[in-house]
């Protein structure tokens, strides 16, 4: 009788082990065809000349190798474009991409990269969720000789070395942002408020150029003034962004613009806005140009958006690949300036309803 | 069979676990070892004849030194030539080292790995372009070792990676194994890590000159990062006993409280480094001295440091546990704290005791952090209480108190690090696993619970029910 609980006990284990192998059968059998092509291109190396041609066909379809991808954190759209595209555009040069989710954790991340070493991938894709401290992860890939490139936000360890890096030009977005908020508040200027994401460098970069533009335009005028009255963390999400412009604006009634260093906590600002009943008095400048953030403009709730190009982004970071394996010469860093983006386009954007 | 089943239900399931990432993970592997290196310039020689000659490419690796190094001896060996071994920092590199060759003198053999040979200047169309364009009389061959099929998941380097990659969790586990056989919690441990590495990092940054600090300075710094967590867990210890705040409660506000420390001293020392005039960020305080990194990153007998030290932590405490009367006495505690109290057991010492030694394995594991990252990280450890909880529970530990062993958590602690790394090897398309694991690990815990559980019985007493008549019910136990 007591064998019985084991056998029951055995039975669940069993269940639920297969219920993994069922879950990733197709996973082993995408493996299989990869490696079975990978085998084929190299015998067929190894044989004469003539059938070489073949094999080098077949190679460039299917065996080019593995890139490793660990994305900053698939829950922002603009990441997860960055990791489709890549993905699309490597599968159509013949390479597989294992793509992670580092969850904006460095630790998470190093992870990743370590196993991407151990499993001998061809090269390295990440958008560094630490500046600094990815350093030594991608130091331990350069002892390993697989090339690291980094996508969107930069690397500053100096010891780490980057095969390349594509990214936005942030001050200069900031900048545009900037000239939006001098021409949407006119000669009246007044009171401003910025949603920041000290975390992330580029923000930081954003909110520069954004101050810059501010300050020269200040000493142009004797009245009129912009003055930013605070810098509070949006935390580049919806709900953050929503709490802080709710608190701003009880504490700056007189408040006349916001610059949101991204879409998801500009629209979080309108959310606060629409509920203050000051929709029409606060005007939003936000950055990135996701799908909702250009709705929004088209929908008049933000004025207007430095858009990035996030898909740009991914394949210039495969062709970069692709040269560095080819031999080629190419822009070890590569600025994709972004552009100022209104109502006008938002009218004609096919994309939006 | 019972006792042996419940007793070592986790390492069963460790076992399972690895198994299925074993079949998961099979696929092909490319050797550059020296074994393959040797292999490779016979089969070289065998195609070409012993008079040929062969350029060697590989990357300007460690590894890749050693493979070639092979190779060369080798081909010396069985009379070939070796034109010229080139170390290529980039697939650059190996487009000149092929340019160099001339038509009076063309080159049979091309050798290197297969990470070579996914280089474009090796490929085959690009050799044959190369061939014309210099007029070679034939298109050098690329030879590269042959590949072999094998789990990744049970490469060396992995197994490596699992354990030293999570050695900050085994490590914590120990002291969250005794905070929970006494029947309390802590929460804190995450925020601690973060808390110690900061300051390890702003002390050695700050008073003992960063680059230039000596052994002493680094050292120091380090035990006061630790110390102050451990004193942050001592405080746990003395709210809990003395002033009778649940467990629970006390460390989630120390949580809060070493988090947000954290963040300020990792902030105001950025703005410090910048002049004072801007506001800092919270990003990782970088620590420039030069050994200071091969605490967590260096490797002693070919193991890294970690595993060492997590290995030698883990047996000190199984002695301290199973041999010494402290560790009787915080079972005692756990087990019923009155009746410990009441056999002359110092119930608020030992309590005090445990809270601080899990405060100092979070200390010591945010220094072997900031180690790792070589720069203290203000975010490090986030939600590290549950996964250092679930591998507590995964190993054993009943929560109730009373109840537990030390080895049962390392267990633990693996399968937590085994299903992590699983699901890193492949990548993101398999978030319905989480669930499976998720479920396996609520199986680990039943499994453990069936030794002494009631419920488990009854659960599996009712189909025994309705299988024979009601009347039977007297017989059974």
């Amino acid at each position: 009788m007591k064998c019985f609980r084991f056998v029951l006990i055995g039975l669940l284990l069993c269940g639920l082990t297969g219920c993994g192998g069922g879950s990733s059968s197709s996973d082993g059998a995408s493996n299989e065809a990869a490696t079975s092509s990978v085998t084929g291109a190299a015998g067929a190396d190894g044989d004469s000349d003539s059938s070489g041609a073949g094999a080098a066909a077949s190679g460039a379809v299917a065996a080019n190798g593995t890139i490793g991808f660990s994305v900053l954190t698939l829950k922002n759209p603009f990441f997860k474009i960055i990791a489709d595209t890549l993905t699309a555009e490597a599968e159509k040069q013949g390479f597989s991409v294992l793509v992670n989710d580092a969850n904006l954790d460095v630790d998470t991340q190093a992870k990743h990269l370590d196993n991407y070493l151990s499993q001998k991938v061809t090269a390295i894709v990440l958008n560094p969720a630490d500046r600094i401290a990815i350093g030594p992860a991608i130091k331990k890939a350069n002892d390993a000789g697989i090339p690291v490139f980094t996508c969107d936000l930069q690397c500053v360890s100096e010891d780490a070395e980057i095969a390349g890096h594509v990214g936005t030009d942030n001050y200069a977005g900031g900048r545009q942002a900037g000239e939006a908020m001098a021409e949407v508040l006119g000669e009246e200027g007044g009171d401003v408020l910025v949603l920041h994401f000290k975390q992330a460098n580029s923000c930081v970069l954003r909110v520069n150029g954004f101050t810059d533009v501010v300050n020269a335009t200040n000493e142009e005028r004797t009245e009129g003034k912009i003055n930013v009255v605070a810098e509070l963390n949006g935390g580049g999400l919806r709900d953050v962004g929503h709490n802080a412009t709710a608190d701003a604006l009880v504490a700056y009634p007189n408040l006349r613009g916001i610059f949101a260093i991204n879409d998801p906590s500009a629209l979080g600002a309108r959310k606060a806005l629409e509920e203050a009943g000051k929709q029409d008095q606060v005007r939003i400048i936000g950055f990135d140009g996701q799908i909702e953030g250009k709705q929004a403009i088209k929908n008049g709730e933000i004025y207007a958006d430095p858009i990035q190009f996030p898909d740009q982004m991914a394949v210039l970071t495969m062709q970069n690949i692709q040269k560095y394996l080819d031999g080629e010469e190419f822009e070890k860093v590569n600025l994709i300036t972004p552009k100022l983006y209104k109502k006008a386009d938002a009218d004609q954007d096919p994309d939006l309803k | 069979m019972k006792r042996l089943f419940s007793e070592y239900g986790s390492v069963l399931v460790f076992l399972l676990l690895c198994g299925y990432y074993s079949v998961v993970t099979w696929s092909e592997q490319h050797p550059t070892n020296a074994a393959a290196g040797r292999s490779l310039a016979q089969s070289i020689i065998a195609t070409h004849g012993a008079q040929s000659d062969t350029l060697i490419i590989v990357r300007d690796t460690v590894a890749d030194r050693v493979f070639a190094k092979a190779i060369s001896t080798e081909l010396a060996r069985l009379g070939g030539k070796v034109r010229e071994t080139v170390f290529a920092k980039a697939p650059v590199d190996a487009g000149r080292a092929l340019r160099r060759i001339s038509p009076d003198d063309p080159l049979q053999a091309v050798a290197t790995h297969h990470a070579g040979t996914q280089w474009g200047p090796l490929k085959v169309e690009r050799l044959k372009r190369l061939a014309t364009q210099l007029s070679l009389s034939h298109v050098p061959r690329v030879h590269f070792p042959e590949s072999y099929m094998w789990p990744s998941f049970l490469t060396w380097s992995n197994i490596l990676n699992v354990f030293k990659n999570n050695a900050d969790i085994a490590i914590i586990a120990i002291g969250m194994t005794m905070v929970i056989i006494t029947a309390g919690i802590d929460l804190s441990v995450g925020s601690l890590l973060a808390l110690s590495g900061v300051i390890s990092a702003v002390m050695i940054q700050r008073w003992w000159g960063g680059e230039d600090a000596g052994l002493w300075g680094v050292i120091a710094g380090c035990l006061i990062g630790a110390g102050i967590c451990a004193l942050g867990g001592t405080l746990n210890g003395i709210m809990v006993t003395v002033c009778h705040i649940p467990a629970f409660v006390v460390t989630l506000a120390m949580m809060m409280v070493a988090r947000g420390l954290a963040l300020i001293i990792a902030v105001d020392y950025q703005s410090f480094l910048s002049g004072g005039g801007t506001k800092g960020t919270p990003e990782a305080v970088k620590i420039d001295h030069q050994a200071f990194g091969a605490f967590s990153n260096g490797e002693l007998f070919g193991i890294p440091n970690p595993i060492l030290l997590t290995l030698l932590l883990y047996l000190l405490a199984h002695i301290l546990m199973t041999n010494t009367p402290v560790g009787r006495y915080i079972y005692a505690v756990g087990g019923n704290r009155e009746a410990a109290r009441l056999s002359g057991v110092p119930v608020m010492l030992v309590l005090i005791f445990v809270y601080t030694l899990c405060g100092a394995f979070a200390g010591l594991s945010g220094v072997m952090d900031a180690s790792r990252f070589e720069g203290g990280r203000p975010n490090a450890g986030e939600l590290y209480e549950l996964r250092v909880i679930a591998a507590v529970v995964v190993g054993g530990t009943s929560l109730a108190g009373g109840e537990g062993r030390i080895f049962g958590t390392l267990v633990g602690a693996g399968i937590i690090a085994i299903i992590q790394n699983g699901l890193n090897m492949q990548g993101v398309a398999t978030y319905e696993q989480m669930v499976v694991f998720g479920s396996l690990i609520l199986a680990a815990a039943m499994i453990d619970q069936l030794k002494k559980s009631t419920w488990a019985l009854r659960m599996f007493e009712l189909p025994q029910r309705w299988i024979k008549r009601p009347g039977r019910r007297e017989t059974l136990q």
